[in-house]
């Protein structure tokens, strides 16, 4: 990985995505710029459609953008090859999804161990890690279950686990607290912030739900395609003006 | 990452058994269709099998086994002049008819011997001598005969009773064993001369000249010397052989009405195994694009899907060879249907087998080709 000189998890420039052709074309992203620091849990929030999805999954390489630069920890995305941006998604990346994405037939130490195996580690050892990992985030002695038989919360810990078993320093969480109560919603926050305090990580959460604004970091509002707004959050106050 | 690609196949267990029956009917109809379809052709050359000769000579326009051109006695004396062979002896065969003691009347395949070399006879006497044959009136009948020919006896045919071949006594002498013919009659063995005595006057009586290559010479080497000499036609038992399976092939509609079940063999496997595992991969696109976005490579994520396939197109044709398997040693018991699986049929569907693998895998990897990681995002 290249020296990332200024202290920026993610510095996004000028980055543009456009959807479809001709009449049918939807500009997601209109000239972005943006950054995320190391040490921080940084938010993206804004109404639906404003391109925040679209500028997660271009910061996680899962989608090419059509012009300007996104450097992770000082490497330029723009600059890889796909099987390069991969790659780097393995070794680099963490990801927690709306939908869990756990596989069904996999046990929960199965799930967490997949990144692992993924990265070309034994299956001992990914899923040794994914107990520890499990224990971790309070599923110590569950790891034989199959998602189906926990609860919400414990597939969205399952889903935690399975982001940080590989150690990538960047976790991308798109929506994580939209299936579950306040209080399992509550539990998984505060996972997610110990993360992202841990040296050399980041990461930035999507989300729509202003019960868990307070959080972040820092908050970056969307709208129509561009950053309208960047908040510093102090105390654990949320912005009142942001829209839920 | 491979056990987790088998715990994903395995752990749906609905689709899992559908692709596996799939695989396992598919080659369950391919094999046991094949398997019967080369035992009819096996029973077509039933004669060669149970004459065995290494040179059989013909009318010029006989084509095959069970086709009969009369000879002339004296061809007989023109083949053993031949050079490189070391001896030739007549074979009468045609179908007769036999009264039973019910008083009703079944065909038979009647074979008669060179008496003094018994050259075609039975390879398997289960039951009294086949040097008897040469006592008068008498016959060696086949196992099937006795079957055949029972009816309206207290017990089963045996040796010394006797029956009618064409108004005139048999007396049986001798049980053998034969292979089966095309027509599922019995055969019944008696002395060229004897023969001759059974069957129905006409102006020639010799059905095949068997011989046998001189020292030195090579069987189709006495063969073209006797077409040569002669202007008959000699076959090796092996050309024979093959002849009388490509008659069947081409003057017959039984290949194509196994082609067209072997085909709907092959049908199903790609309709049912292809379209159910490229359901399974379509209800696994999230989870696949989860694992690419998590950095799962194209190849890797095709390997594990290759895996997946050929895990159950192996154990569906496991599976299906051993139904085959099973139906054939039933079969075999029985005698009927014709069934004979020669290690071609089970490597021909392994090979069919494997293209339905891949092909479904093929269309499952062209998905996770096309799969955007970015669709994880997508609720």
């Amino acid at each position: 990985m290249a020296e990332n000189k200024n202290n920026y998890a993610v510095h996004v420039r000028g980055v543009s995505k456009t959807f479809g052709a001709g009449t049918t074309a939807v500009t997601a992203l209109k000239s972005v710029n943006f950054d995320a620091r190391e040490g921080e849990l940084l938010m993206i929030v804004g109404p639906s459609g404003c391109g925040k999805t679209t500028l997660l999954s271009t910061i996680a390489g899962t989608l090419q953008f059509d012009a300007g630069e996104i450097d992770v920890f000082g490497s330029a995305l723009q600059k890889m090859s796909k099987s390069q941006t991969t790659a780097f998604r393995r070794q680099n990346i963490g990801f927690i999804f709306q939908e869990f994405h756990l596989i069904p037939t996999l046990s929960a130490v199965e799930n967490v161990s997949v990144p692992m195996l993924i990265n070309g580690a034994s299956r001992a050892a990914a899923e040794k890690k994914a107990h520890a990992l499990l224990a971790q985030v309070g599923l110590e002695g569950r790891g034989h279950e199959l998602p189906t038989s926990l609860s919400g919360g414990q597939q969205q810990r399952v889903a935690i686990a399975r982001a940080l078993v590989h150690e990538p320093r960047l976790i991308i969480c798109d929506e994580p607290t939209s299936a579950l109560d306040k209080e399992n919603g509550a539990r998984t926050m505060e996972l997610l912030q110990q993360v992202a305090r841990a040296p050399g990580r980041c990461v930035v959460v999507v989300t729509h739900d202003n019960r868990i604004f307070k959080y972040a970091d820092r908050m970056t509002e969307m709208e129509d395609g561009r950053i309208a707004r960047v908040h510093e959050i102090k105390d654990g106050q949320s912005p009142e003006f942001i829209p839920n | 990452m491979y056990h987790i690609a088998l715990k994903m196949l395995l752990g749906n267990r609905s689709k899992y058994i559908v692709l596996v029956s799939g695989i396992t009917f598919s080659t369950l109809l391919m094999t046991q269709q094949c398997a019967i379809f080369c035992g009819l052709m096996l029973w077509t050359t039933g004669s060669i099998q149970n004459m065995r000769s290494k040179i059989w000579v013909t009318d010029p326009k006989v084509e095959q086994v069970n086709e009969v051109r009369q000879l002339r006695d004296t061809d007989v004396g023109r083949v053993r002049s031949v050079e490189g062979t070391a001896w030739a002896v007549p074979l009468f065969w045609g179908l007769q008819q036999a009264k039973l003691a019910d008083g009703t009347f079944k065909q038979i395949q009647l074979v008669g011997l060179e008496s003094a070399t018994l050259v075609g006879r039975p390879y398997d006497v289960v039951a009294g001598r086949i040097e008897d044959v040469r006592l008068p009136n008498a016959v060696v009948i086949d196992e099937l005969a006795i079957i055949r020919l029972s009816a309206g006896r207290a017990k089963p045919i045996g040796l010394g009773d006797t029956f009618e071949i064409n108004d005139r006594e048999a007396r049986v002498v001798g049980i053998c064993r034969t292979a089966k013919s095309f027509f599922g009659m019995p055969y019944i063995f008696t002395t060229y001369d004897q023969a001759l005595q059974f069957a129905p006057k006409t102006r020639k009586m010799l059905s095949f000249i068997l011989a046998e290559p001189a020292e030195g010479w090579t069987a189709e080497a006495t063969a073209r010397s006797i077409e040569r000499a002669t202007g008959l036609r000699a076959y090796t038992e092996n050309d024979f052989f093959w002849a009388t399976i490509r008659w069947y092939f081409r003057n017959t509609g039984i290949p194509m009405s196994f082609g067209i079940t072997i085909l709907l063999g092959f049908a199903v496997g790609v309709a049912v195994s292809g379209q159910t595992f490229y359901t399974f991969v379509l209800e696994n696109l999230k989870h696949l694009g989860a694992l690419k976005a998590m950095g799962a490579s194209d190849g890797l994520l095709a390997r594990m899907l290759i895996l997946q396939a050929l895990t159950v197109g192996f154990i569906g044709y496991g599976l299906g060879i051993g139904l085959t398997s099973l139906f054939g040693s039933l079969v075999l018991k029985k005698g009927e249907p014709p069934f004979m699986l020669p290690y071609q049929v089970p490597l021909g569907a392994l090979a069919v087998v494997l293209f339905i693998c891949i092909f479904a895998a093929l269309l499952g990897i062209r998905q996770i080709r096309k799969l955007e990681p970015a669709i994880v995002f997508r609720g």
